[in-house]
């Protein structure tokens, strides 16, 4: 019995260690980030892997929050992004409910074809759509980030979706259809509160997806118009290329919001992606 | 109510949003990008046709080799680092009471919700020969400290690190997901019949696993191929080309040397490559399951 016992803790030993040993190769950068980004420029020098800042440098945020543009950036990110959730979802449902419910001989191919797109990788249009954007006047507006957020989102959304749709019961429409309720009705009323825990994946993948974005922000965009949040980072390198403790401070600030978020939505959003890259 | 479900109009109104944007925002610009394929479009001026002399040239290009041979790489260092610590960490971590697993999947999954901006910035701080996070560890265990982590020889496999530390968590929690799935009643049998831990996780966990392994295999591949945000700001393939991915060759080609139409051409056949490779092991592992 005693050596049982004593089996135990050592696995449990064992098993604490490991996992913090982990955590803490997967959290110890972005601590390290925090704890310079309140400390001057010339801190950065010292040979200790984390420092005390005498006094600490809350300024730095300030310049970052204020040079950074966060404010505006962070509005463009935010309308650009929860736009391109609600159409990516809108969308999704709309084409699901076609493919899976409607009848037409195009269906297998139309759905086949926006599923293409998974394989396609995002970087391979930034030539011609650059090209297409500037020739039809799209640089520098919000369509040019919208248009192509929405298309790459929307194979994996119809796709979740479709799988969603097809084991939610038809019985429940057909009633409503009997009673005389339109297509577009059924889709509002009926089948898209049963499409819940789909609908929160998909929300999650897309945001997730474009939140981040800048490859194609910064090859369509050049006025801070209609600039996100990821440039508050690409333009502080230049300004302040030598105080590396603001750089640092924009840094943390711009991964602040969706740390935040992902602090308050952990449990969704983690179900969410297993859920999304488990079907996708 | 055959006729409702089978109303032309409907299907259409439903149809065509999402058609319009998939056509606007990917398959024109890929056909286009197979027409600028065959010119010397500079991104200024005439397009002259010239046939198949970007892609002659694209062949014996060494900076593209290069970009697929590290691509490969990186897939290699996915698949046989990243996932199988993935996969551990995961069937530990499951073993975890509630609260402490919460807490550790939380931990491991965050850098990936942070923007690839602040990563790569981040990392290039993390490799700076002069105050870099890395030299002060090198330095605290008797190191001296002045490593170039970024220069040449050492560029790729830095570029490695920081990939495969950005989404191990996403591979984590695949596979914690999957793991979770397993019928609890399936470890009880093997208790009962005396396996230990090891032999649990080899014989019952692995095998079990091997649909999500697959899925989670194709994934990294496809991503690895697909690489460009973080090299674009941590190398920007350099140094010379030695951590050079296609995407960002391409990007490169147009954009800093004016070569829009050779830019193209790289396009499309990392379009071709990506397809073929997602087709390819979507084959393999259907096959087996079969």
């Amino acid at each position: 019995m005693e050596k049982i016992a004593k089996k135990f803790t050592i696995g449990k030993v064992v098993l604490w260690t490991i996992l913090i040993i982990v955590a803490v190769i997967q959290l110890f950068p972005l601590i390290w980030l925090l704890d310079f980004s309140v400390a001057s420029s010339n801190d950065m020098f010292t040979s200790g892997l984390l420092i005390w800042p005498e006094p600490f440098h809350f300024d730095n945020y300030v310049k970052a929050f204020v040079d950074g543009h966060f404010l505006l950036y962070f509005k463009n990110s935010m309308l650009i992004n929860t736009l391109a959730v609600l159409l990516v979802i809108t969308i999704s449902i709309g084409m699901a409910f076609a493919c899976t419910r409607m009848h037409w001989k195009l269906s297998g191919l139309v759905k086949g074809l926006i599923l293409l797109g998974m394989m396609i990788p995002i970087h391979a249009t930034l030539l011609p759509n650059y090209v297409i954007y500037d020739k039809i006047g799209l640089t520098d507006t919000i369509w040019a980030l919208l248009i192509p957020y929405v298309a790459f989102s929307l194979p994996q959304g119809l796709f979740l979706t479709c799988g969603f749709m097809e084991s939610v019961p038809k019985e429940i429409e057909e009633a409503a259809m009997i009673d005389g309720c339109g297509i577009y009705r059924i889709i509002i009323v009926v089948v898209a509160p049963m499409l819940k825990s789909s609908v929160v994946t998909v929300a999650i993948m897309t945001f997730l997806n474009n939140w981040n974005e800048f490859m194609m922000a910064s090859t369509y965009l050049s006025s801070p118009t209609w600039k996100t949040l990821p440039f508050s980072v690409l333009e502080f390198t230049g300004l302040y290329s030598s105080n590396y403790a603001v750089q640092f401070a924009v840094m943390a600030l711009t991964a602040a919001p969706v740390v935040i978020l992902y602090i308050i939505l952990n449990k969704h959003i983690t179900k969410g992606v297993a859920m999304g890259a488990v079907k996708g | 109510m055959q006729k409702a479900y089978s109303n032309k109009a409907v299907i259409l109104s439903l149809v065509l949003p999402g058609l319009i944007t998939f056509v606007f925002a990917i398959l024109a610009p890929i056909c286009l990008s197979v027409y600028y394929g065959f010119t010397d479009f500079s991104g200024m001026g005439e397009a002259t046709f010239i046939g198949f002399a970007n892609y002659k040239e694209l062949f014996h290009d060494k900076a593209f080799g290069r970009s697929i041979l590290n691509s490969l790489f990186l897939a290699i260092g996915f698949v046989f680092v990243q996932h199988p610590l993935a996969i551990i960490t995961a069937a530990l971590l499951e073993r975890m009471g509630r609260k402490a697993e919460g807490f550790f999947r939380c931990v491991y999954f965050l850098p990936n919700v942070i923007s690839v901006a602040v990563i790569a910035y981040l990392w290039k701080f993390i490799y700076d020969p002069n105050f870099g996070l890395l030299n002060n560890i090198v330095k605290l265990f008797g190191g001296k400290g002045d490593i170039n982590w970024l220069g040449s020889g050492n560029a790729i496999w830095s570029v490695l690190i920081v990939l495969i530390w950005h989404g191990f968590g996403w591979g984590m929690l695949i596979y914690y997901t999957g793991i979770k799935n397993i019928d609890p009643t399936l470890y009880e049998a093997a208790a009962i019949d005396g396996a230990d831990n090891k032999i649990t996780f080899l014989k019952i966990t692995l095998p079990l696993m091997k649909p999500v392994i697959e899925v989670n295999v194709t994934l990294a591949v496809i991503s690895a191929l697909k690489q460009m945000e973080t090299v674009y700001l941590l190398t920007n393939g350099g140094p010379g080309n030695e951590t050079q991915f296609m995407a960002n060759y391409l990007y490169k080609q147009a954009f800093s040397s004016f070569r829009y139409g050779y830019g193209n051409s790289i396009s499309v056949v990392f379009v071709i490559i990506c397809v073929f490779a997602t087709a390819v092991l979507n084959r393999i592992f259907k096959e087996r399951e079969a």
